[in-house]
């Protein structure tokens, strides 16, 4: 009896959540619509309609599949590659300080260089299509492998201690001492190289020119003075981004409740 | 193999802590060292485990590769089970999978009375629980010393007559070189067999006394 109360109280409270979000979204958009009714010129401020329109207009072509397709791919693809090799990169450097010394000077450099000259620069020695990827690892990986030579630097040292007092492999205590440490470091860096990811690729892809692509699509609404479809594209990509976001979150609460559950059942 | 401290030298920056120290440790028994806070016998302890190094003098007669320690805290990976923190210390035996040592560490969890525990997390546990399976790995790790640094200094009294009852329970099944450092009179004299007091720094032995 008492559960079922719990759980229809819970209940209640998510629908109030979700209702409080659906409220707060209805509010900018009818700000938004307010204001395009005030302009009152398409040209300058499409209407959230406008926008709507657009979307439909545009998911009726089947390149417009092929644009977001191969922007995911780029997106995932720099986002991965710079993700995986901050981690091991920013492992080794963490525990190995001529490592760090050698490497901490180019991610420095790379971290303080404007995203636009290394787009231009890239572009100068790659192929267009190549370029957003390229630059979305460059901006990316310096952001995973200052977090997790930050999560090495952070690991407990009471606890490598008494691995070391009692012997303990330097394999063993990188798996289960380090990396464990550097676990909340690392999704910390996911999560800001999938946003990061999304901004710098499509920025790559206007000037790179890179086809097919969200990018360049945004590029050309511009050109055409589309600026109906040019919300619209900024809209496909605003939820894309959103979208990656959750489910990435998702996928990390999930594997944390699994393990949660372990702990539970035992 | 007693153990034999000689001409110990160590300081940090202006302070000396050891300033030509000599000791010695007697084999199979459990030495207390009694002193106050900060003069140096935790130094004492991790310079025999060679978490510190001498600035000059040498400790003879430890295998670096044989020692166990009990910390003031239990030290235990809070993302392992209690089996898993007790499997982590056995080269060669995988952390997840059940494997040659599992039957010492289940004897050993009934010993200390958590075998209905082995699955949990550390943070499932309360402090003196989790004291006790640090202690369970001290003794599953085959050694010749044990260093213990104030082990009970945390926990309530009731608790920490039972934990040094559950100690020299297993100490005598398993008889080793034991170096006990704490400021509380009442828990060396309760088990050790020499209790050494320390003066301040840099030390000096001011008493040496044998219990039994």
């Amino acid at each position: 009896m008492m559960i079922s109360t719990k759980l229809q109280n819970k209940q209640i409270q998510s629908l109030i959540k979700i209702g409080k979000k659906i409220g707060v979204a209805l509010f900018w958009v009818l700000l938004w619509a307010a204001a395009a009714w005030w302009v009152d010129s398409s040209l300058v401020l499409p209407s959230p309609l406008d926008t709507l329109k657009g979307i439909i207009t545009l998911s009726g072509d089947f390149k417009f599949f092929v644009s977001i397709g191969v922007t995911l791919l780029r997106v995932f693809g720099g986002v991965t590659i710079s993700v995986a090799l901050g981690l091991v990169l920013g492992l080794i450097g963490g525990l190995n300080k001529p490592f760090y010394e050698i490497m901490n000077p180019f991610v420095s450099i790379i971290k303080s260089l404007p995203v636009v000259s290394v787009i231009i620069l890239i572009n100068l020695w790659i192929a267009s299509g190549v370029v957003p990827l390229v630059v979305t690892f460059l901006i990316c990986f310096p952001v995973t492998w200052t977090n997790v030579v930050q999560g090495v630097h952070a690991t407990d040292d009471n606890l490598l201690q008494m691995a070391k007092v009692y012997n303990v492999s330097q394999q063993r205590i990188i798996r289960d001492i380090y990396i464990p440490a550097v676990k909340p470091y690392a999704v910390s860096a996911l999560m800001n190289a999938i946003g990061l990811g999304w901004k710098v690729t499509v920025t790559a892809e206007v000037l790179a020119n890179a086809l097919p692509s969200v990018g360049m699509n945004l590029y050309y609404s511009k050109i055409y003075l589309e600026t109906d479809l040019l919300f619209s594209w900024t809209f496909v990509i605003v939820m894309c981004s959103y979208i990656i976001e959750k489910v990435t979150l998702y996928i990390i609460e999930r594997n944390k409740r699994k393990g949660a559950d372990q702990c539970q059942l035992s | 193999m007693s153990i034999v401290i000689k001409n110990l030298k160590k300081s940090y920056g202006d302070q000396i802590i050891f300033d030509d120290f000599n000791l010695v440790l007697q084999e199979k028994k459990i030495t207390g060292i009694l002193g106050p806070s900060g003069a140096g016998k935790t130094t004492l302890l991790n310079l025999c485990c060679g978490l510190e190094k001498p600035d000059s003098g040498t400790i003879e007669g430890i295998n670096p590769t044989s020692i166990s320690y009990i910390f003031q805290e239990p030290r235990l990976l809070p993302w392992r089970t209690i089996r898993e923190n007790l499997r982590f210390v056995f080269k060669g035996q995988s952390i997840k999978k059940s494997g040659s040592h599992d039957k010492e560490i289940d004897e050993m969890l009934r010993l200390v009375g958590l075998d209905t525990v082995g699955d949990y997390y550390p943070q499932e546990l309360s402090g003196g629980m989790r004291q006790r399976v640090a202690i369970a790995r001290a003794f599953l790790y085959p050694s010749e010393l044990l260093l213990m640094d104030e082990p009970f200094s945390s926990l309530d009294l009731t608790l920490k007559n039972k934990l040094m009852g559950d100690f020299l329970k297993i100490w005598e099944q398993d008889k080793r070189t034991v170096v006990f450092v704490s400021h509380n009179q009442e828990e060396i004299k309760q088990l050790s067999h020499e209790v050494l007091t320390f003066s301040d720094k840099p030390v000096r032995i001011l008493k040496k006394e044998t219990i039994y």
